[in-house]
């Protein structure tokens, strides 16, 4: 019942070299890579993601502003109450 | 070969066909980790409200003092009571999470495995919603008025719908009675429905974050998903401890605390925040049934999913216009949440009305048109003898 291994795909000419993990230090360039490669990413997609939240907490912060507002009388009304 | 009993036994095989060698793509990311995450909430959700039946009476007139005595009476009773009403929390968080991954990546593709997923959607909010009527507390009478009464909306039949609901006049014990059943049933309902889900996924295997089809690159899910998905397993629950013993009723309404009266109405009658997006879509429409019909349909949308994917591509991962559009629509899910946990006011009303068109103009116009934008983008390969 469904794809099973063995019978998932023919792949032809294809060499695939590994290394003994004993032979490798386990977080090789962790840092001297990794972070250059993680500020990449973010890079790449910070701006695609974060306008749309920047614009609805602009609206947020404006509606509960407006609200509040609302239910406040105007000083104005009543400048010429004796 | 030895005799490997977990391929030749018939239960075996099937757990090991699903749980040990399955062929699974090297590449998917955590956002695949929430289809275990669900399966592992349910299960707490089943052992803590199994244990919690045990104690809960299900009559109008005891059902509060119940749940008030298991809290406080029966060992670690308040523990089971709070991962309960946490683990919904999370269950939705997970549900929410999961869907947005098939949104993205283009899992809904799979049409048969999306089309149970929206039904488990459906049976899912079914059994939040009467659970959290069990309690009995103000929140919970008048949640339950609210939403059945909606259905008087249908033409017709409608009041005939809702007094058959009831199980009389308004909202009383009989109702309270009928939900527990409901309640206890739909879960295992549920489970076997995500059997058939799982089966069907199985049927083709998982995609990956490329949308690439992966069958040369594929690695045994034990143990490499295995370990991964105990992983993702351990920091939920950890994010659900802190819930259950640190803010216990941070998610929950105060009102829940006085017992159902049905002579008070409360001033803001809310359902809990995994259901504040629907309700703000229900609300921006000021005839009831089309509330009732957008409210409804905030949900059937998922099901025509499959049928506007303009792209050529599957995966969103390579298609900046739709990944806009899509963030769009979370931080627009974002704000239909907000909204409906706040009063019918000014200018809560026009920000309600305006997200949920959003909401409806983004799934059926825009993110189509983003696709077919994309397709005349992708640069033709030009064949070089």
């Amino acid at each position: 019942m469904g794809p099973e291994f063995g019978r998932l795909a023919y792949v032809r000419h294809v060499i695939t070299y590994t290394l003994s993990p004993f032979e490798q230090r386990p977080f090789a360039n962790y840092f001297r890579v990794g972070l250059p490669n993680t500020w990449r990413r973010f890079r790449s997609s910070v701006f695609r993601v974060t306008p749309p939240f920047v614009v609805a907490y602009a609206v947020y912060s404006w509606g509960t502003e407006e609200n509040e507002r609302l239910k406040r009388k105007n000083p104005a009304d009543y400048a010429n109450d004796q | 070969m030895a005799h490997q009993l977990r391929k030749s036994h018939p239960l075996l095989k099937l757990v090991n066909h699903s749980l040990i060698d399955l062929p699974t793509p090297s590449n998917i990311s955590y956002w695949w980790n929430f289809g275990s995450l669900l399966g592992f909430t349910l299960l707490i959700q089943l052992a803590s409200g199994i244990l919690l039946m045990m104690h809960f009476l299900a009559d109008d007139s005891l059902a509060f003092m119940s749940v008030a005595y298991t809290s406080r009476e029966v060992w670690y009773g308040w523990l089971i009571r709070s991962l309960h009403a946490n683990g919904a929390s999370l269950f939705f968080l997970c549900t929410f999470l999961h869907i947005g991954r098939g949104v993205y990546y283009g899992s809904y593709l799979n049409e048969n495995t999306w089309n149970i997923g929206v039904l488990l959607l459906l049976l899912l909010m079914a059994t939040a919603f009467m659970g959290y009527v069990l309690p009995w507390g103000q929140m919970s009478f008048w949640g339950a008025t609210v939403i059945t009464n909606l259905m008087s909306a249908i033409p017709y039949v409608g009041d005939s719908i809702v007094t058959w609901i009831w199980g009389g006049p308004s909202v009383n014990s009989a109702t309270l009675t009928r939900f527990t059943t409901l309640h206890f049933l739909l879960p295992f309902i549920l489970m076997a429905t995500i059997l058939t889900h799982l089966i069907f996924l199985h049927e083709r295997g998982s995609f990956n974050p490329l949308g690439l089809i992966s069958n040369a690159d594929k690695i045994p899910f034990h143990p490499y998903f295995s370990a991964k998905d105990a992983m993702g397993m351990a920091l939920a629950t950890v994010l659900l401890m802190t819930l259950t013993f640190y803010f216990p009723n941070l998610l929950g309404d105060p009102e829940n605390f006085t017992p159902a009266d049905p002579m008070k109405t409360p001033d803001h009658i809310k359902p809990e925040w995994y259901f504040l997006f629907a309700y703000t879509i229900l609300r921006s429409i000021p005839n009831k049934l089309m509330g009732v019909i957008a409210m409804f349909a905030s949900i059937l949308v998922l099901l025509l999913l499959p049928a506007l994917h303009t792209s050529k591509r599957q995966s969103m991962s390579l298609r900046p216009l739709s990944q806009l559009l899509f963030w769009t629509l979370i931080a627009d899910f974002f704000i239909l949440t907000w909204i409906g946990g706040q009063p019918v006011q000014n200018p809560y009303t026009l920000i309600g009305q305006t997200a949920s068109f959003i909401y409806f103009f983004t799934i059926l116009i825009l993110l189509p048109l983003a696709g077919m934008i994309e397709n005349l983008l992708i640069k033709p390969l030009r064949y070089r003898p």
